[in-house]
């Protein structure tokens, strides 16, 4: 309960109208630099720390945790809108929100975006709060062998993003897990597959591969089909989600935070499987299978979304509790804290309460600022699907094109942005599913250091891969989620032939 | 428990103050800073905490900074060798880190080819061991590491990174065989310090930065410095009274462009002399927790040589480079 | 995209593609793993992952090989590869413009031009147009707000 009062005079000091005005400037903010692709939440807020400095310091702690809302969120919109992820955890949302948005559904899958990331966020926040001492012991346990279990279950969900040929989505996975040995072993400082090309050492960047299958691949499908059959995107059904929307959409929030939550609050756990793990979920729960390969389901953006923002916050819970980022917003954030006077670390609760309560008071009203401010958006996000195809598709290119000049301004990022543009052309073409190449690339790098990481520390015994209770759970969960559609598939069969 | 707005004030400070005191401006000079990384990290943040303090105190006008990241620098440091030849308003940062990854990466460019200007931070290593360890210090460490070479894991940053090659100098300081050293290297402090914190490793080895934390909260035990002396209100020993004969900073540095004269030497080195002996460069130090390393030059230059001819010969012995 | 008229000779040879060139990136997989050969003292060394993927990449090369001698497979819709060319085009000139110090702002609104031109839009100086106006604001936003450095051109050095 002294919590629960610490944080409640935390919001009354930090619900003023400046600072509500400033919280707005910082969402805006956010999501305005957020939506540039290759441009991810980390470097956003990076870019625009020195903004904050300008203000009264609980003015800036706020519209820091605004900047910080905002450009996760924009990041959403442009993986719904023009199907160009800004980075690795919004592919998930690109793949189902596009075919709403290219079947007209655009408003509803941003609706369920927001509201999903503010829900998410909302309760992953009161995690924080209230749970953050006793997840940081869990966290901790956490060992390579365990991360390498819960990568294997992350794989099986790849399957979820195969289309109907599963050989050619192994064949798509494998061709990413490829490209992700490319530069510099983590584990030896050994440079694979580089062929001298020092552009090549840092590896394939997830959102180059993305935005170049996704975006300029597809931008290149539709051009070489402009005059066979006309494709415009269509303006149909309500701008706001429906009452059937709301109905299939909350569950999936509620499922995507409760993935996106622990596995953000682990030191290597990242925002890119609860999001996996929540899209192949939601799939497979789905009452309306037809619609994922068709119209796009709105549970797949419902789901994925809140994960992502769960995981977000639940990256503060090691950061607040052990003063250490586990991710490149993380960093960036405790960089930001430490201007305002605030240093993490597993004293910071017990040494200076008010200032913790203070700062999750801010996250709090930063994230209703969020969806307070986008969802009146929406309505002209939409409208930006209106204008014609070319210029709709130049817009795309420029977009794609600058995140890269922007971040790495080099002519090799730009080759490559190509290259895996005319790639995700061929596989569009030839009916290769483009996402389990991005899978693979974001899985394949953190799976193979977890792997050699436990067995150096076993110093090459492999029964650690199954010793620890962790990992033989996760490794069970992972055997189980592999043969339930053969299970399930041959009960219906068996049920079938009953009848 | 109401929030004390004394307290954010306190913190913010600094930065208010530096905003007050710009315009107090005698020679001014333009520059460009090149950061040879991705926006955000370390040198990103030394080269835009430069940016804040040049143009917070006059001494710089219109300070720009532009990030070319890959391969540890090895890109940013071609970049800057290829086009700034001559351009005396141009500098870049760099660092410790720097020196290996150039050697690893096989770089056709090296430090040699640019104008060596000072040194400016430094970032203390620590060796430490979980709360619970049996080993106490330094002493204990290397009995254990004499034992068994190979049970006696280490957790720290990248391969052939600054951690790593304190582990590789501590083998070799003691008389083992660097390349037998089992290193695990973790992308960031939070896996390193779980593997710590259950039990998986042995010790860790980090700035101290990273772990100050957990080493004051009694979670984990700082066993040793890896610095000269030991750091202010610090009551943790150094390798060198413990009896092993090692230092190691993680310094960072400021060069100059390739061709300049001298006198544009001496006008850029100026420059950073004056940054690095404001108040508001001090309260940048304070505020990040990097240590005053100022070094100028010709002491720098030296300092440099020394440094490389070293971490060639440790990126050898743990086999890194053949 | 499945409108299919079955190929003549019972082939699918998209696939039989596809397989040769999974075997051919299996070989440059194999090629760079065993070049490494560096001494690991503890666990695995860099090269044993590689290998595994390229065993899996072998495996499905040879399975859509197979596949592809098995089925007819289904001849994609015809397509325009003309304009596809033109966007490749475009790409590549933005990369050579950026290269050669061009600039940003021109660099983007030549992209922006191309593109709309290959999307069947022939008033290319208005899109030129359209483009400079778009990309200048996008290089002030980075510039003046961000301090992110783009490319800079001439045209750039007279923004600031």
């Amino acid at each position: 309960m002294e919590s629960f009062y610490a944080l409640m005079s935390g919001f009354t000091v930090a619900m003023t109208a400046a600072n509500l005005l400033y919280a707005s400037v910082g969402v805006l903010l956010g999501t305005a630099v957020g939506v540039l692709p290759g441009i991810g939440p980390a470097v956003t807020v990076a870019l625009l720390l020195p903004i904050t400095f300008k203000l009264d310091p609980s003015g800036s702690l706020i519209m820091f945790a605004g900047i910080y809302y905002g450009a996760m969120y924009g990041g959403s919109t442009t993986s719904i809108l023009i199907n160009t992820p800004g980075e690795s955890a919004s592919m998930a949302t690109a793949l189902q929100g596009n075919l709403m948005a290219k079947s007209g559904r655009a408003g509803p899958a941003l609706a369920t975006s927001a509201i999903g990331s503010f829900i998410a966020g909302f309760i992953a926040t009161a995690g924080i709060a209230f749970l953050a001492p006793w997840m940081v012991k869990f966290a901790v346990q956490f060992g390579p062998e365990d991360y390498f279990a819960l990568m294997v279950v992350a794989f099986i969900t790849v399957s979820a993003t195969f289309g109907d040929s599963p050989l050619k989505g192994l064949i798509s996975l494998f061709c990413g897990l490829a490209f992700g040995l490319i530069g510099i072993d983590k584990l030896t400082g050994q440079s694979r597959l580089t062929f001298g090309l020092p552009e090549l050492l840092d590896g394939v960047e997830v959102t180059t591969l993305a935005v170049g299958l996704f975006a300029i691949g597809e931008a290149m499908f539709v051009v070489s089909r402009h005059r066979v059959a006309e494709e415009v995107m269509q303006m149909t059904g309500s701008l706001w989600m429906s009452k059937e929307d709301w109905k299939r959409s909350w569950k999936p929030w509620l499922r995507g935070t409760m993935y996106g939550f622990p596995i953000g609050a682990l030191p290597a756990g990242g925002a890119e499987i609860p999001t996996f793990l929540s899209y192949s979920t939601e799939k497979r729960l789905s009452k309306h299978p037809e619609e994922w390969d068709t119209i796009g389901a709105i549970e797949g953006v419902a789901g994925p979304e809140a994960a992502n923002n769960a995981s977000v916050a639940g990256t503060l819970v090691p950061l607040l509790s052990l003063g250490l980022p586990t991710s490149a917003t993380a960093a960036i954030m405790l960089a930001g804290f430490q201007q305002f006077g605030l240093n993490p670390g597993p004293l910071l609760f017990a040494e200076k309460p008010d200032l913790v309560w203070g700062l999750i008071a801010s996250l709090f009203i930063a994230n209703a600022m969020l969806v307070v401010l986008n969802l009146p958006l929406v309505g002209i996000w939409v409208k930006l699907l209106k204008i014609p195809t070319p210029w709709l598709y130049a817009g795309i290119l420029m977009f794609a094109a600058m995140g890269s000049i922007a971040t790495k301004g080099s002519i090799a990022e730009l080759l490559m942005l190509l290259g895996f543009g005319i790639i995700g052309f061929l596989m569009r073409r030839y009916d290769y599913p483009v996402a389990p190449m991005v899978v693979g690339l974001i899985l394949g790098p953190m799976a193979e250091s977890q792997f050699r990481r436990a067995l150096q520390i076993s110093i090459g015994d492999p029964l650690v891969l199954v010793q620890s209770p962790i990992a033989a759970t996760l490794l069970g969960v992972a055997f189980l989620a592999l043969i339930a559609p053969y299970v399930a598939g041959g009960l219906n069969k068996f049920k079938a032939n009953e009848d | 428990m109401p929030i004390k707005k004394r307290d954010f004030i306190a913190g913010a400070a600094a930065t208010l103050l530096m905003a007050a005191s710009i315009g107090t401006a005698s020679a001014q000079m333009e520059l460009k800073i090149l950061a040879p990384a991705a926006p955000g990290g370390g040198w990103d943040g030394t080269a835009r905490a430069m940016q804040q303090v040049l143009t917070a105190t006059g001494i710089g006008k219109s300070v720009q900074v532009n990030n070319i990241p890959g391969a540890g620098g090895a890109i940013g440091l071609a970049q800057f060798v290829n086009t700034a030849k001559g351009d005396p308003n141009q500098i870049m940062v760099n660092g410790f880190v720097m020196v290996g990854s150039l050697i690893t990466n096989k770089s056709p460019v090296n430090l040699g080819m640019v104008t060596p200007i000072a040194r400016i931070t430094a970032e203390a290593e620590v060796i430490v061991v979980p709360a619970t360890s049996p080993i106490k210090d330094a002493k204990d460490l290397v009995a254990a590491m004499k034992a068994d070479l190979a049970k006696v894991t280490f957790a720290g940053g990248s391969a052939g990174g600054v951690d790593h090659i304190l582990a590789g100098l501590l083998a070799g300081t003691v008389g083992l065989d660097g390349s037998k050293v089992n290193y695990v290297p973790f992308s960031g402090g939070g896996e390193a310090l779980a593997a710590m914190l259950s039990g998986r490793v042995t010790a860790g080895i980090s700035g101290w930065g990273e772990f100050e934390g957990q080493i004051k909260a009694g979670k984990l035990r700082a066993i040793a410095l890896a610095t000269p002396d030991r750091l202010k209100d610090n009551p943790t020993p150094t390798l060198k009274e413990q009896g092993i004969n090692l230092e190691l900073i993680n310094w960072r540095s400021v060069m100059a462009a390739p061709g300049i004269t001298a006198d544009q030497k001496k006008a850029i080195s100026d420059v950073i002399d004056k940054m690095v002996k404001s108040k508001e460069w001090k309260e940048v130090l304070v505020q990040r927790g990097w240590d005053d390393a100022y070094l100028p030059e010709p002491a720098f230059g030296e300092f440099l040589k020394t440094e490389q001819v070293r971490v060639e010969a440790v990126l050898k012995s743990v086999g890194l480079v053949k | 995209m499945s409108q299919s008229t079955s190929a003549p000779k019972g082939r699918d040879k998209p696939a039989i593609v596809v397989g040769f060139l999974m075997l051919a990136l299996a070989g440059i997989l194999w090629a760079d793993a065993v070049s490494l050969g560096s001494v690991v003292a503890y666990g695995i060394g860099p090269a044993v992952v590689p290998k595994i993927i390229a065993a899996g990449l072998v495996l499905l090369g040879l399975l859509s090989i197979l596949s592809g001698f098995r089925s007819a497979g289904t001849e994609p819709e015809e397509a325009d590869f003309g304009p596809v060319g033109i966007l490749v085009i475009g790409f590549l000139v933005l990369t050579a413009m950026i290269g050669f110090g061009g600039g940003f702002v021109p660099a983007m609104a030549v992209l922006f031009a191309i593109t709309s031109f290959a999307f069947g839009r022939r008033a290319v100086l208005v899109d030129l147009a359209i483009g400079v106006v778009l990309s200048t604001l996008i290089y002030l936003l980075f510039s003046k707000l961000l301090t992110l450095s783009l490319p800079q051109g001439p045209l750039e050095r007279l923004l600031g």
